[in-house]
């Protein structure tokens, strides 16, 4: 099982769409992708999670640090997904307090707050 | 184990200080460009190729190269000092000659850039000569050779020798080095996964933990339970997100931060808080978070509340009841992930009543797969799971191995992830 990895701009966002599953020997990828980005002064990040059959808590604390990296920025990290499987994992670490999480790109380009 | 890092610079026809008797296949092209394990001709033997460092002052590797024998061949390269040598020392080079005044430096700086590489050390003969060679082998070289020995059967044993011979070290030093990891981990492990202390409390404790696929990504997983003065039962299991030493070491940090706390009399809300700065201060990058389940069983063992921050629900099941998993998703956020303000843990009361069984768990139970498909087992899955082996008759250790045992064949072999598991029981009470 891999990870699919693809990015491209709207407007001032920049969505990165993950299919696959993020474990611990995929969560690298998707991390260099963040930190490669925002190295590239991109601070606005929608990642995109409709495409993901799987998340271990390596891959939220890649999201995290993604978090982290962006708003040192004063940037943003929305993330898209309706996968029940998904959501439940980030209900119960606590993450839904931390991401804003949205039920599709394009609502999560429009957000603003 | 660090693969060797050399430059990969290929010198010019016209580098100063380098020379090379490998003949240049055009004017302008490369001097040397051979590939690795090259066949030295189209029908020529294997060549090993060495490169002698030093001014060569009696020219006794003038020759292009050694042969004897139909083994091998040796190719020479030369360059006149270090510097130069840095330059030649690609992949290709198998073996090092030094012919240096000050041989003992030589050796240690090409065993810093070319620790791959096996080396050889020039004597003059003298006696001087000779216990420097010897202080040479003792500090990394593999063997040591005399100016005037030099002939094509002593140089080509000599470079075939050492060259199977660091063969043989770098494979020693690997095992090696991997036995440590392996016994690391052990330590590590170890001081995960205590001996609980609950003398005199009227309920049994048992405690399964398998690792993950790789020994070398231990994972974070930990647990612990212990009884205070007043009688209540702690339990506690949690898991440092990633994998690794840094994650191992964070986890045995947190048990035993967990297990001071309690004894020093601070619990939910005030014990997480607690526990969360410590994880703030003691993890290696901003990533690290850990997820925790703690419960408080009350000396009477009839209730008990629970604390779940990040952490999946533990299963309670008992005689005459349908195993269910505690309050699902009411719990507050993971140690480590937001600031203090925003981090509130509620107590969950749990009306334990009578005899009961309480299954704390990690997520590597739940997030085995089921087949060859993207499902994984998850929480519904496991109580499944647990709930035919309990229904079968299946308690304490029995029941713990056989769930992760079923787990782990349900995955089609050993889990991505550690698993830890810790079952506690009040049951066959007198009435």
């Amino acid at each position: 099982m891999d990870l699919s990895l693809s990015t491209r701009t709207v407007g001032d966002r920049t969505i990165v769409e993950v299919g696959g599953e993020i474990d611990v020997y995929t969560a690298p990828k998707l991390r260099e992708q963040l930190v490669e980005l925002v190295n590239d002064g991109s601070y606005h990040l929608v990642v995109d999670m409709e495409g993901v059959d799987f998340l271990d808590s390596t891959g939220l604390g890649v999201l995290v640090g993604g978090l982290k990296r962006v708003r040192a920025h004063e940037g943003s990290l929305r993330l898209v997904c309706n996968q029940e499987r998904i959501l439940k994992i980030f209900r119960i670490t606590g993450l839904t307090k931390v991401f804003p999480i949205h039920t599709s790109v394009d609502e999560a380009v429009a957000a603003t707050d | 184990m660090c693969a060797a890092k050399r430059g990969t610079e290929r010198p010019s026809a016209t580098e100063p200080g380098a020379e090379t008797t490998a003949p240049a296949p055009g004017a302008g092209a490369p001097a040397l460009n051979l590939p690795r394990q090259r066949q030295d001709t189209a029908d020529g033997p294997p060549a090993l190729n060495l490169l002698v460092v030093g001014d060569d002052p009696t020219g006794v590797f003038t020759a292009p190269w050694f042969q004897d024998g139909g083994g091998p061949r040796i190719r020479v390269l030369r360059a006149g000092n270090l510097t130069a040598a840095g330059r030649l020392l690609t992949d290709d080079v198998h073996c090092i000659l030094l012919d240096l005044p000050d041989v003992l430096d030589g050796v240690r700086h090409v065993l810093r850039v070319a620790p791959g590489t096996a080396v050889l050390v020039l004597t003059d003969g003298t006696d001087d000569g000779g216990a420097a060679a010897a202080e040479a082998v003792r500090v990394g070289a593999q063997d040591h050779l005399a100016r005037a020995e030099v002939d094509a059967a002593t140089v080509t044993r000599a470079v075939r020798y050492a060259v199977e011979r660091k063969r043989a070290d770098l494979a020693l030093r690997k095992l090696t080095e991997t036995r440590l990891l392996a016994q690391e981990n052990r330590r590590l492990e170890r001081g995960l996964l205590p001996t609980p202390l609950l003398e005199g409390a009227d309920l049994r404790f048992a405690a399964h933990y398998r690792p993950g696929r790789s020994r070398a990504l231990l994972g974070g997983d930990f647990y612990d339970a212990v009884r205070t003065s007043d009688g209540v039962v702690h339990a506690m299991i949690g898991d440092v997100c990633g994998h690794g030493p840094d994650a191992a070491a964070l986890g045995v940090e947190l048990r035993i931060a967990w297990r001071a706390l309690t004894f020093a009399g601070l619990g939910g809300d005030t014990l997480l808080r607690t526990m969360q700065q410590v994880l703030v201060h003691e993890r290696a990058d901003d990533e690290i978070f850990a997820t925790l389940c703690t419960i408080d069983i009350a000396p009477d063992g009839r209730d008990a509340g629970l604390y779940l921050a990040g952490h999946p629900a533990p299963l309670l099941a008992g005689p005459g009841r349908v195993p269910r998993l505690l309050p699902p998703e009411d719990g507050g956020p993971a140690l480590g992930l937001l600031p203090d303000a925003l981090s509130v843990w509620q107590r969950v009361p749990v009306d334990l009543d009578g005899e009961w069984r309480l299954m704390l768990y990690t997520d590597g139970l739940i997030e085995g797969r089921v087949g060859a498909g993207t499902q994984r087992l998850e929480q519904d899955g496991m109580v499944r799971l647990v709930s035919r082996l309990l229904a079968a008759g299946l308690h304490g250790d029995a029941l713990l191995d056989a769930a992760v045992t079923e787990v782990r064949e349900l995955n089609g072999g050993e889990l991505t992830d550690d698993v830890a598991v810790v079952l506690l029981e009040r049951t066959g009470l007198q009435p």
